[in-house]
């Protein structure tokens, strides 16, 4: 029992050390806190715009059928500190997502992070994972 | 996933916070998911000692943010996404000139916000009708922003603030805003404050989302800001904590050095909350080029992200 006390207490002092402000963030209530892997992505549009960039793309499951998705990230001036330009993404590009899914079950997300072909990670300004991921 | 079935994996490697953040659901419940079956033989007494924790925990949290010195918080380093993380320490370059704020500043996008005094019953009422996207999906929060409504003062000061910058001239100083490239003015000279602001009679002065502000010259490099007349449909913070007609907010903004200008805002409200007090205390760091980025909440891109996002995110099959 003892050291189950040990656990709890690294795992809290972890999470109120670190993830508090996190856990409250503005437009995060809609999304699973888990993050989930979208590969062979397609992106079929990448909208830079203010107050969120949309990156849209499709998925294509075993059984050959096709979902389209769309991914909100930062504003433009948020993620290009993080190295996105608006030309980041192009339709056609081949990319894995990173995403938090939303609770409502529809195929749209907040980003953690897009993968390029050539290996590229992309991260978004609010839920991008790793801290100091841009420093 | 209500019954879709999507070609994803759960990430091998989820980075650290998403599983410590569930481990702060695990407070909040009291219960474990590493576990579950173990958990309900844990005798009473034991349970009260890890609430016991979670409370002391929790009380920690809550102080120990707004004891450090700004830069180094954990919210600091969430909000990787700010000019002001980037620049690091910038050091002091020598000192403030005299009485001048002129230039541009960066600073932290949400700065810490200190805890608000009890609300009066008004303030509670008000409280209660406010929807924040800290608790409600975008699509189901009554946010003003979420229309790109002005965010309105104080909440530019304490939400998106990423820069801001002071233009002197006779007479007035300009406030300038990188976010929504917006202004206000602060009058310097003999002019004194409106009283009556949104009153009856047909000379009273409109409330204004920025309202009504004059400055002056504490000491060579504190400048002091009274403003009165905020319209109540603005927020007082993200967060949705209200305010009246009858709000008065202090700015201090202290020069300390060439590089760095602290600000101190204080709010006396008395018609929504018991008490006067600080909301937050923020820095703000030169910005060596001297620019900002241009940034708006532009309204056809907002409703275009509620309609592909916001509200797909918020109401669908799993609801």
């Amino acid at each position: 029992m003892q050291s189950k006390r040990v656990k709890y207490f690294a795992m809290l002092v972890a999470a109120l050390t670190v993830c508090a402000p996190l856990f409250a963030h503005h437009g995060a209530a809609a999304y699973v806190d888990k993050i989930v892997v979208l590969k062979d992505a397609t992106v079929t549009s990448f909208l830079w715009a203010n107050p969120h960039s949309i990156v849209m793309f499709d998925v294509k499951e075993d059984n050959g059928t096709v979902t389209h998705w769309a991914a909100e990230a930062g504003s433009p001036s948020a993620i290009s500190l993080l190295g996105w330009n608006r030309n980041s993404l192009k339709p056609g590009d081949v990319i894995t997502v990173y995403i938090f899914p939303a609770k409502s079950g529809n195929p749209v997300g907040r980003l953690n992070k897009v993968v390029l072909a050539d290996g590229t990670s992309l991260r978004d300004s609010q839920l991008g994972g790793e801290k100091k991921s841009s420093q | 996933m209500g019954g879709i079935i999507f070609r994803w994996e759960e990430a091998s490697e989820v980075p650290a916070v998403i599983e410590e953040q569930a481990a702060l659901i695990d407070c909040y419940s009291g219960e474990s998911d590493s576990d579950p079956s173990q958990l309900q033989t844990v005798r009473s007494s034991e349970m009260r000692n890890l609430l016991k924790f979670c409370i002391v925990l929790m009380a920690g949290a809550l102080i120990i943010p707004f004891q450090a010195s700004g830069q180094d918080s954990p919210q600091a380093d969430r909000a990787s996404n700010s000019l002001y993380n980037k620049l690091g320490d910038t050091g002091s370059g020598g000192t403030a000139p005299r009485r001048d704020l002129t230039g541009f500043w960066a600073g932290l996008v949400e700065p810490k916000l200190s805890e608000v005094s009890p609300y009066t019953p008004w303030g509670q009422e008000q409280a209660r009708l406010h929807k924040s996207t800290g608790d409600f999906s975008v699509a189901d929060s009554n946010d003003p922003a979420q229309s790109c409504d002005p965010l309105g003062f104080p909440r530019n000061m304490l939400f998106m603030t990423r820069g801001i910058a002071f233009a002197q001239m006779p007479g007035r100083v300009l406030e300038l805003f990188q976010y929504d490239r917006l202004w206000r003015e602060i009058w310097t000279d003999e002019r004194k404050l409106p009283k009556n602001v949104g009153g009856d009679t047909a000379d009273a002065p409109d409330p204004r989302w920025y309202g009504y502000s004059k400055g002056s010259w504490e000491d060579d490099y504190t400048f002091v800001v009274d403003t009165v007349g905020i319209d109540e449909r603005s927020w007082l913070d993200n967060d949705g904590h209200p305010h009246s007609g009858d709000l008065r907010v202090q700015e201090r903004y202290k020069r300390v050095d060439h590089n760095n200008l602290q600000v101190t805002i204080t709010i006396d409200d008395p018609k929504t909350y018991t008490k006067p007090f600080v909301i937050t205390q923020a820095n703000f760091k030169w910005i060596p080029q001297q620019d900002f980025e241009e940034q708006l909440c532009v309204p056809s891109e907002q409703a275009e992200y509620l309609k592909v996002i916001g509200d797909p995110a918020a109401h669908g099959k799993g609801q």
